[in-house]
């Protein structure tokens, strides 16, 4: 609750200054225009729809990007976490892949897929399956050796073991990976529809650098921030705060 | 005494058994000519330094580890891999936090392929001979350390071992708790007459629990000497027949402790 009102004060603290700032003249408006204004145009938007279509194609963009990446990610993650051979070899290029920003695959994927939807979707695949699939074997590999001593003595073996103990036992870091996978979905999206010119959020927000319209790219980009927090704070942190009380990983509170 | 009978039929023989974890650094003998035996319903305790190779036989009682020489017998049979009929408790109660109390206590029901309205009656009353019925549905992580113990001893039970392996069970717990855990842990005994194998290197523990005391050597473990304890149940940590025999038995393990320290002190300087 007090932590709630810290927050609010800052940002209400934050946006006065802005207000004060502008109000000053040190800038042109065009530089830095007033979050009055910002505001204004971030209504426009929403009410003359462009914002919404732009949400809901990015969103649909993004939501199928990502569940592609669980498809892919979630059980090559399982089979390298419990695999040697995959873990020194397909483990060892997927660790080097991540060092890559996942919007170097643009060229590529505009080679292989041309100007289509599929080139825009292999992007996002490409920035968000990495890191699920290196967390859920992460996982799977950290799976306390007490847990499979006690199963073992307990005659489970071969699929029990592994969905019995192995898998929920990693379901903290297998969470911690689709967060993360989340996160690096919808940068890799904005940065693709910045890049190639399409319909979405990223077009909307360069079509304002090139009307010079301040108040549209600031607004569009309290857009992007807005649905990357919401769903953090709506998904991801309360399934994680359940599941690291449950597992004993903090105390309860 | 049973010195006419032909050779007892034991419960649980180890013949010789020896253990030699190998590595880069060099090979680490840990178990060399372990000899022990249990009667069926017996509780024997092995106490021993850190270190001399209890747990390391534990576990190759267990099936989790491979003995490199000797033989592991139970009913006079050689036992494989990890089985049913050998329940382990571990110094820590490593229960699932994912499952609740019942689940935790049925889990290895389920691996038995026992169907499920039968495996939750077997979890109720086992959880109910350790009295933690009303907990059957709580999480993990709202248990005691001694609950967990508990719930850990109804886990190994419902399985209806043969033997039951316990490393070091009450070593992290306080010592109030750790005393009622004794009374529970006897009567559950002599309820159910299991052949118990507990490791402690608490030697008023070890003689508080067994019919025998057999104390390890320092690394590589061997039985080095064996004490009967006859008194009569439940022994109260302060009778004096206990505190005497504690003290010999201390002597001894005192010194094993020491050996145990120079071995360690004389590998450290030769790498
Ligand atoms: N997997 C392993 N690889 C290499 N060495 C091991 C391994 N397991 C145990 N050891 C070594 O073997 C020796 C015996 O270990 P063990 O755990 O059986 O001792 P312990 O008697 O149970 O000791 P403690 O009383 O401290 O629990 C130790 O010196 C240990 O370092
Ligand atoms: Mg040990």
């Amino acid at each position: 609750m007090s932590g709630a009102r810290r927050r609010l004060l800052f940002f209400a603290g934050l946006l006065v200054l802005w207000e004060v700032l502008v109000r000053l003249h040190l800038w042109p408006d065009y530089v830095i225009p007033s979050p009055l204004a910002v505001a204004r145009s971030l209504v426009d938007g929403l009410v003359s729809g462009v914002l919404p279509r732009a949400i809901l194609i990015s969103l649909r963009r993004v939501a199928l990007g990502y569940g592609v990446s669980l498809l892919i990610g979630l059980p090559l993650g399982l089979l390298l976490g419990r695999t040697r051979l995959l873990q020194d070899t397909l483990g060892t290029l997927v660790l080097g892949l991540q060092a890559l920003p996942s919007i170097c695959w643009l060229p590529l994927a505009l080679l292989w897929f041309g100007l289509s939807e599929t080139a825009i979707g292999f992007v996002v695949v490409m920035g968000a399956v990495l890191s699920i699939t290196l967390s859920t074997a992460d996982g799977v590999r950290n799976t306390p050796p007490l847990y499979l001593r006690a199963a073992r003595t307990m005659g489970a073996h071969g699929w029990r073991l592994y969905a019995g103990v192995i898998l929920p036992s990693a379901l903290p870091a297998i969470l911690s990976g689709m967060k993360l996978g989340w996160s690096f979905a919808w940068r890799s999206l904005m940065a693709a529809e910045l890049i190639y010119i399409t319909t979405g959020l990223g077009q909307v927000l360069t079509l304002g650098r090139e009307l010079n319209d301040m108040t549209r790219v600031l607004s569009v980009m309290l857009v992007i921030i807005a649905i990357g927090l919401l769903t953090d704070y709506a998904v991801f942190r309360p399934a994680e705060q359940r599941v690291r009380q449950r597992w004993g990983l903090q105390g309860g509170s | 005494m049973t010195p006419l009978s032909p050779s007892p039929v034991w419960k649980l023989e180890l013949r010789g058994v020896s253990k030699t974890f190998r590595s880069s650094h060099g090979d680490y003998p840990a178990l060399k000519g372990l000899d022990v035996s249990a009667a069926p319903g017996e509780f024997v305790c092995l106490l021993g330094p850190s270190g001399c190779g209890k747990t390391t036989a534990l576990n190759i009682i267990a099936g989790l580890e491979q003995a490199d020489k000797g033989d592991v017998l139970i009913d006079g049979r050689p036992v494989g891999g990890p089985g049913p009929d050998r329940g382990l408790i571990f110094q820590e109660a490593a229960l699932f936090p994912w499952l609740n109390v019942r689940d935790n206590v049925a889990f290895g029901l389920a691996a038995q392929g026992v169907p499920h309205r039968e495996r939750m009656r077997l979890a109720d009353s086992h959880l109910e001979m350790v009295h933690l019925q009303e907990f059957a549905a709580a999480s993990v992580h709202q248990l005691s350390g001694g609950m967990k113990q508990r719930v850990a001893l109804a886990r190994a039970l419902a399985l209806n071992p043969q033997v039951l392996l316990m490393d070091e069970p009450f070593a992290a717990l306080d010592a109030q708790t750790r005393e009622a855990l004794h009374l529970e842990l006897q009567s559950l005994w002599s309820a159910t007459r299991k052949t118990i194998v507990f490791v402690t290197h608490n030697v008023r523990e070890a003689l508080v629990l067994g019919d025998r005391v057999l104390l390890l050597s320092a690394r590589p473990g061997h039985v080095k000497r064996e004490f009967r304890c006859e008194l009569p149940r439940p022994r109260p940590m302060e009778s004096h027949t206990l505190v005497d025999l504690a003290q010999t038995v201390m002597q001894d393990l005192r010194s094993e402790v020491l050996a145990a320290q120079q071995e360690a002190r004389r590998e450290r300087r030769s790498p």
